[in-house]
């Protein structure tokens, strides 16, 4: 390869984030929304400042919708999509790939699976010709050995990232206390060895055939090209696939997203290779959107963001009885996880602990927060949004989710409202009618003993 | 916690990226024919996606300098100016890190860090993390083997106000007693926690067993349990008196900020920031790591489902300029996805999730280690393809395609970082705190661009041979060794979480 001229510095394009110095607030993200014939949908946002492209394809099938004694399928299946076709063999994908100059990655959630591309804008139609390939032909090319091979790098992942891992264990039991027998999510996105044991190769053509349907896909690319020139491509590799028409979502049959299932406090404790006991907090909350998520956000930020939040300057810095607290409102489509946690310090009896917490959350039950409490977390919230949009990938993969979850990849500034016009008094509305004292999971984490089995 | 990445091969710092089999590009058109409609002929519809698409060369990337200014107080100023998005981001940084951390007092450098922020000018700890929140601003505080850092990234509207607290903490510290108690408490409860995580331990072998303990690059720089316990805030006070100048301090800032803006607002900031009558004191420039080495560690991790395993040797020294070559071929050996360690070890074999490798560099000496986490059962046989790997990477050097391919992916790689103030700053804060030069990105650019086949091996047999390298393994004793005494391996020195000898 030989260097033909000597690039210009890469940035985002002016106006392509627009931040209106009239407030100094207003978000946008320019682009464009078509469907193609076979039903797949494709987002464009041109960015020519810098000399990348950034592609993003989102399909709507996630964890949720495994079927049963496959748990860990989802996510099994985002390694096969990388095995290879007759276009494009084993290797090659990432092999082409990064040999233009780009590189890519993928990940499996509860909802969606997502893949995404990153690299100089003239690899663009390579990237594009890679993922038409894939989702037209690769089910039915997986074998066995391409199966059992991902099948013990998944294996791996999850020895990796959860069992070996100090706490992992907690993300395994966590799902299972939270969600019912019967719910889609009351098991962990990774899976269990056995299930993924078990799956094979008809489970695989089965899933593509499904799932991996042209109409169940979006597409967003984001950065330099040119919309014009790239569109008849769309229809040609994209737009004539074969398609059944958009899989029905399942969704959670026989539950509300309203009401909680708990009935009751809901206690576990495991042993992991820990050093401090952790105790955690969970409850049921409103799907992401809906009304309360936002909200339930920043209740999370003034809990547990920063050393001024509540639960740092009660347990951490004052009572010193922790070592570390965290709260997240965890939002999926379905529902939505409000967790909250604390590391105990060595010699402090962790009932004191999980009183302590249970305190804090009672305060947010009986009084609205402060204005300078929500002005802060709000500004946290500004902050986040500005800076992640600062990257391409980022900014394909959010108006990836926009549309997954609104079917509006331009919901960015509205997005942005809610945590604007969130009230102390809907905080306080959220937090009595979802932290609730006796619909709720303790789940306590102790250090194993030494020599002990798990 | 529901998000699961298939490589685990994202972020590693300095060092990342690629190479894979390329084909020749068959001259095929962009845009394939749509199959005809109606009558279609004898022969089988064309296919839509027609071949592989050409990709012409990507232009090489020169990375941006900074302009270079000196404020009254004698602080060096880098900026880059970047306008499209309303966010500045500043380091500043001084040449003193763990390296310079007295016998007995490892992670000084860190303390000293976490310190800064706990209280500063007139806010004690709780008001400065306040008012750091009420402005959406992230702050930092961190050291390294050689230089210390204070961060801060913040929308444009607030960098005024955001501006004046970065100020504080680095050059007004109160270094309360209380405060002090109470980050040692959680510091020491922190390096009780790093004991079980396999990764962090690692980190700590290599450091001790390449280096050495008496080495100022051979013990943690967050500490161990018997430092941590020995520090005082007299110690972190000295520390900070003796780094913390305004005429050692680069402050790095890019983004949304002229020079016309910045210059005044670091000069109000920083005018009470003196530097004292006495000279500062030079960066210490440590020597390069001597031996003996042992062929062999092991760290017990008694019933852990994986074992790392890895081989590390002493690496390049920051002002090297070789350091840009080494980056492609580190990219072409484990630096990637489709490097030649995660190739083999994971997807052609299954042991593990991820095989990499890794350079980094210091002002002294460098290190350089690859490795993996396998599942428990193979850690014989994935060390042995592991250190196989390394061998024949050491006596054939790359292949054509890897020469070719690690220089567009690292040409990618640092594209990318130069995409957000942060990564900017950040990179830039790097360099200046190992006193390279503010150009240095861009000349080490065209040098890693240019370099050839030739260098690129003589690198490669250099710093990825596993002749001389120390094997670390941290895995469940009983099982492991049995799979190590297989492969001949001399018997290993045992060590504890914290690098020591365990006799």
């Amino acid at each position: 390869m030989r260097p033909v001229s000597v690039a210009t510095l890469p940035f985002v394009g002016a106006g392509l984030l627009a931040v209106s110095s009239a407030n100094g607030r207003d978000l946008d993200i320019p682009f464009t929304k078509t469907t193609l014939a076979d039903g797949m949908v494709a987002i464009l946002s041109v960015d020519h400042a810098v000399p990348q492209v950034a592609v993003n394809i989102s399909y709507d099938v996630g964890s949720r919708m495994e079927p049963a004694g496959r748990t860990g399928f989802a996510h099994l299946f985002e390694h096969l999509m990388f095995m290879g076709t007759r276009r494009a063999p084993i290797g090659s994908f990432d092999g082409w790939m990064e040999a233009a100059g780009g590189r890519n990655n993928a990940w499996t959630a509860e909802d969606r699976t997502d893949y995404f591309d990153i690299a100089p804008a003239a690899a663009l139609p390579l990237l594009l010709w890679l993922e038409a390939d894939r989702m037209r032909d690769l089910g039915p090319l997986i074998d066995q050995d391409k199966l059992g091979l991902q099948r013990d790098v998944v294996r791996n992942e999850r020895r990796q990232s959860i069992e070996n891992r100090p706490y992992g264990v907690e993300e395994l039991e966590l799902p299972k206390l939270l969600w019912p027998e019967g719910h889609p999510y009351h098991h962990p996105v990774i899976g269990s060895h056995e299930d993924l044991e078990a799956a094979g190769v008809g489970d695989v053509r089965q899933f593509f055939a499904t799932w991996y349907d042209p109409s169940n896909a979006s597409l967003v690319i984001v950065g330099d090209f040119d919309p014009e020139k790239i569109r008849p491509t769309l229809d040609t590799w994209f737009g004539s696939m074969p398609s059944h028409g958009k899989p029905a979502d399942p969704g959670a049959p026989g539950f509300s997203d309203e009401k909680t299932t708990l009935r009751g406090v809901v206690r576990a404790t495991i042993s992991d290779n820990v050093e401090l006991t952790k105790v955690t907090l969970a409850w049921q909350s409103p799907k992401h959107f809906a009304p309360g998520d936002a909200e339930l956000d920043l209740v999370a930020s003034v809990l547990a963001h920063g050393k001024e939040s509540r639960l740092y300057k009660a347990l951490v810095y004052d009572q010193k009885i922790a070592q570390e607290v965290s709260a997240q409102q965890e939002s999926h489509v379905l529902g939505s996880d409000f967790v909250v946690d604390a590391l105990v310090r060595p010699g402090v009896d962790p009932s004191k602990v999980e009183k302590a917490l249970f305190d804090q959350v009672a305060k947010l039950r009986e009084q609205e927060v402060s204005n300078e409490e929500i002005e802060r977390a709000r500004n946290g919230y500004e902050m986040e949004f500005v800076d992640r949009l600062q990257v391409v990938a980022e900014r394909a993969s959010l108006l990836n989710m926009y549309q997954a979850e609104r079917g509006d990849p331009g919901f960015v500034q509205r997005d942005l409202d809610r945590y604007r016009h969130a009230t102390a008094g809907e905080m306080l509305s959220y937090a009595k009618r979802v932290l609730t004292p006796d619909a709720v999971v303790v789940l306590t984490t102790v250090p194993r003993k030494e020599g002990g089995a798990r | 916690m529901t998000h699961t990445f298939r490589p685990a091969l994202m972020s590693l710092g300095m060092s990342l990226v690629a190479c894979g089999a390329q084909t020749p590009a068959a001259p095929a058109p962009l845009l394939a024919t749509p199959a005809a409609s109606a009558s279609a002929p004898v022969s089988p519809a064309p296919d839509p996606l027609g071949s592989k698409p050409p990709t012409p060369p990507s232009p090489p990337f020169l990375p941006p300098s900074p302009t270079v200014d000196l404020a009254p107080g004698g602080i060096t100023v880098w900026l880059l100016e970047r306008h499209e998005v309303p966010i500045v981001s500043c380091d500043m940084t001084v040449p003193t890190g763990a390296s310079s951390d007295p016998k007995g007092k490892a992670g000084l450098a860190h303390a000293t860090a976490r310190m800064l922020e706990e209280g500063a000018g007139a806010r004690g700890a709780i008001d400065l993390a306040r008012a750091t929140d009420d402005l959406g601003a992230h702050l930092a505080t961190d050291a390294n083997a050689d230089a210390s850092f204070v961060s801060v990234t913040v929308l444009k509207r607030n960098l005024d106000r955001a501006f004046s607290i970065f100020a504080d903490v680095v050059a007004r510290p109160r270094f309360e007693r209380a405060e002090y108690k109470r980050m040692a408490d959680l510091w020491f409860n922190e390096l009780l926690e790093r004991q079980k995580d396999p990764d962090a331990t690692a980190r700590v072998v290599y450091r001790v067993a390449l280096f050495g303990p008496d080495h100022p690059y051979g013990h943690p720089w967050d500490g161990t349990l018997k430092s941590a316990k020995a520090m005082t805030l007299e110690d972190v006070r000295r520390f900070y008196a003796a780094a913390w100048r305004p005429d050692r301090a680069v402050l790095i800032c890019a983004g949304d900020v002229t020079k016309t803006e910045l210059m005044p607002l670091v000069e109000t900031s920083f005018s009470s920031w003196k530097a004292p009558a006495a000279p500062p004191s030079a960066p210490l420039v440590p020597p390069p790591p001597k031996g003996p080495w042992p062929r062999l560690v092991l760290v017990d991790r008694p019933d852990a489902p994986q074992s790392v395993v890895a081989a590390l040797k002493p690496g390049l020294v920051a002002s090297d300029p070789a350091g840009a070559a080494l980056w492609r071929v580190n990219d072409a050996i484990g630096g990637s996805f489709t490097s030649r360690l995660n190739q083999d070890l994971r997807e052609r074999r299954g042991y593990t999730y991820g095989a990499r490798s890794r350079f980094s560099v210091s002002r002294g000496a460098g290190q350089v280690v690859s490795w993996a986490n396998v599942v428990t059962d193979k850690t014989g046989d994935a060390l042995d393809a592991m250190l196989g790997d390394l061998q024949k990477f050491a006596d054939e050097g790359l292949s054509d395609d890897e020469v070719d391919r690690t220089r567009s992916q690292a040409r990618g790689e640092l594209v990318s970082v130069y995409e957000s103030v942060e990564g900017i700053a950040g990179h830039l804060a790097a360099d200046a705190s190992l006193g390279l030069p503010p150009d240095w990105q861009a000349k080490v650019s065209a040098r890693r661009e240019a370099a050839q086949k030739g260098e690129l091996d003589a690198l490669a047999k250099q710093f990825y041979s596993p002749d001389g390298a120390i094997v670390v393994v941290v895995g469940p004793r009983a099982r492991v060794q049995p799979m190590l005494d297989k492969l001949k391996m001399p018997t290993p020195e045992i060590r504890d979480s914290e690098g020591n000898v365990v006799k």
